[in-house]
């Protein structure tokens, strides 16, 4: 990561993010960055700022309270009926919000400037620390159209010993979807988190969610990613402090000629910290999955455990996976570990299963059912596991061919 | 009719020829063994039977109660009534084997047009078959053959057997890896297995699980072809005599 530099004002960085981005247009697998992911099919499209329209109603399908962005357009906050504790603004006019919350995010980075530049929402959330919400928070983002851009920016700032339920659903149909959620989690505080990525299958899904810890907070995140055309999934955790715990777990699930990138970053400033991270993934037909996992540990870190362990399941002959495990350990009492394999079903086990008189949609399934089951037991807030779970097995269902 | 008849079966594996045509006719109630040294073809028959991909039929035929069964897939073999007591259980690491016993035997009665089980009077009957084979209820909570030793599970096969209730069982090495007293209540297991309605197929190198499973008929293979076959008395001769000289009678 290169030094950030110094930005007196919002316009400052928007102006500097502009021309970064005019430096480096999409990336086209020229940077190592986005070695394994080309964005270029974007510099053919026209993008326009999304139109507001009316939303499409939907049955929440997880209980909470909804925040629903509309093409990446900001909800209408003052409408909505928020728990004690939770204070929702639009912060869009208000640069100087924006300003510092950026300044908690990486510089020279695509998604970070891309969201400085064409922001279409910027919405602050506020969890307070006394409040005891038990409601899980739900951002869902919705619709969109062919040719439009939806770059929303959230910023959830989480109080010095509150707790939050956080979900966020993509399930929107804009050619481009970029949308930015930063989380502080304050001292002691915990944030159990999924992220559902689930767009139309037109759409390109540029997502960057970033926790940023205090002492003693602790994270419990975990992603599926099984829409879109097109997907870079990137969740970064930064230690700002000692003691504290992150879990940020990812499923990917791809088919046709799909294309899932998950890329993590998680930087151990400060010692004591734990961070643990499993990756599973499934691809079929032409599918392809990509996993970047880097794992910082600054000199001053340590007794760092950082954890990180990728896998990927190929359905089919013509899907693919790549994996980038990054470990750049500068400290020396650390305990850190990493593995990434690729391996197909397993035909001694299909036999067996099938020798039991059980099919083989219904064998396939239950293989790789049985390849994700422990991951997603890392979900530790029991609606959210089950949630995606739902998710999960539909996806496996409909490939196999057993509904 | 014949339970099983396996006429004149040649079967490869890739471009390596296994078995060289093979004759055998096993009727309900009957329980034959196959004895032959380690390289015979026993368990590449015991595959084939039960239709593994990849063990190629070149020539002949099986009938399982007079229909051929080269054209079905494994599954349907075994919903059929084909079962396979495997020399080397597999680990299914994330598969429940309770979800994996039911997922069997409902896909049984799925086909029978029979209702599913109800899953706490399966729980129940599982249990009530275990307690027969000595499988304590945390091998039943566990996914499937991980962490079992192997003699449990040689075990856990017998009980997949029980809940399935095949019409043709082959059982191949069920006795190898067993001590004294598990080779006793594993062959209890299979011994109250035994019916008129069922036939079954012990392949064993010793001689020795012949004395708690005591068959109708013994037949030697040897080089993937039949070379003896006789009554419960020829187990005894190749206890004493060993398989040398039998294989160059073929
Ligand atoms: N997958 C395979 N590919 C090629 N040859 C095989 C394979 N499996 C077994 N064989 C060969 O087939 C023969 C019979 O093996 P097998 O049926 O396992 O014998 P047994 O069970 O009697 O010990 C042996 O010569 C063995 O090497
Ligand atoms: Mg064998």
């Amino acid at each position: 990561m290169q030094p950030e530099r110094l930005y007196k004002t919002w316009a400052d960085r928007k102006e500097a993010a502009q021309s970064y981005l005019e430096s480096v247009n999409w990336p086209n697998g020229q940077t190592e960055a986005w070695k394994f992911t080309s964005l270029s099919h974007l510099s053919d499209v026209v993008l326009n700022p999304p139109k507001q329209s009316s939303s499409i109603a939907r049955a929440a399908r997880l209980d909470g309270e909804v925040l629903n962005f509309t093409a990446g357009l900001a909800p209408h906050l003052a409408a909505a009926s928020l728990p004690a504790g939770i204070i929702a603004s639009d912060i869009s006019g208000d640069k100087a919000i924006c300003h510092k919350a950026f300044a908690l995010l990486p510089d020279n980075h695509h998604l970070t400037a891309l969201s400085a530049s064409c922001q279409t929402a910027a919405v602050k959330i506020e969890i307070a620390g006394s409040a005891k919400i038990d409601t899980p928070l739900i951002l869902q983002f919705t619709d969109g159209k062919i040719d439009e851009a939806s770059h929303p920016f959230i910023f959830i700032d989480i109080a010095d010993g509150a707790h939050l339920h956080l979900a966020e659903l993509h399930e929107g149909a804009s050619s481009l979807s970029q949308p930015l959620i930063l989380v502080r989690l304050g001292q002691g505080s915990t944030l159990d988190h999924i992220k559902l990525q689930d767009e139309a299958n037109h759409t390109t899904h540029l997502g960057l969610t970033l926790f940023r810890l205090d002492g003693q907070a602790n994270v419990n995140s975990f992603s599926v990613s099984k829409g879109s055309q097109i997907t870079r999934m990137e969740t970064h955790c930064f230690f700002a402090a000692p003691d504290a715990q992150a879990a940020m777990s990812a499923v990917y699930l791809g088919c046709d000629n799909q294309h899932h990138d998950i890329t993590t970053v998680v930087s151990h400033e400060y010692a004591d910290c734990k961070s643990r991270q499993l990756i599973r993934g499934v691809l079929d037909d032409k599918a392809r999955g990509v996993f970047q996992g880097r794992v910082r540990v600054a000199p001053d870190a340590q007794k760092t455990d950082g954890q990180q362990m990728s896998r990927a399941l190929l359905l089919s002959r013509d899907a693919e996976a790549d994996a980038k495990p990054e470990l750049e350990i500068f400290a020396d009492d650390v305990v850190c570990s990493h593995g990434a394999t690729v391996g197909e079903l397993d035909e001694t086990l299909l036999f067996y299963l099938k020798s039991r008189g059980i099919d083989e949609a219904e064998a396939r399934t239950m293989l790789i059912d049985a390849f994700l089951v422990d991951t997603l037991e890392e979900i530790s807030y029991q609606p959210f596991a089950d949630f995606l779970r739902g998710q999960v097995s539909g996806w496996t269902a409909r490939q196999t061919g057993v509904e | 009719m014949s339970l099983l008849e396996i006429k004149n079966l040649h079967a490869r594996i890739g471009d390596t020829g296994i078995l060289h045509g093979i004759d055998l006719t096993i009727g309900r109630g009957e329980v034959h063994a196959i004895m032959g040294p380690n390289g015979s073809g026993k368990s590449t028959l015991s595959y084939v039977l039960s239709g593994r991909d990849g063990y190629e039929v070149t020539e002949g035929d099986i009938l399982l109660d007079g229909e051929s069964v080269l054209e079905m897939e494994a599954d349907e073999r075994a919903r059929a009534g084909m079962f396979l007591a495997f020399q080397y259980p597999v680990e299914l690491p994330g598969v429940g084997g309770m979800a994996f016993l039911r997922a069997a035997v409902n896909a049984r009665k799925r086909d029978a047009g029979k209702d599913e089980v109800d899953q706490l009077e399966f729980v129940k009957m599982v249990r009530a078959e275990a307690k027969n084979l000595g499988i304590k209820d945390d091998m039943l909570k566990r996914p499937v053959n991980v962490g079992f030793s192997g003699g449990e599970k040689k075990r856990y096969e017998i009980l997949q057997m029980a809940l399935l209730k095949p019409s043709m069982a082959i059982l191949d090495e069920t006795d190898s890896g067993l001590d004294v007293d598990a080779l006793k209540i594993v062959s209890e297991g299979v011994n109250l297995l035994r019916s008129v309605e069922r036939g079954m197929l012990v392949i064993t190198h010793y001689q020795r699980l012949l004395n708690h499973i005591v068959p109708d008929q013994v037949h030697i293979l040897a080089g993937g072809r039949i070379v003896k076959s006789g009554d419960k008395t020829l187990a005894l001769e190749v206890e004493e005599n060993g398989y040398s000289g039998l294989g160059d009678a073929a």
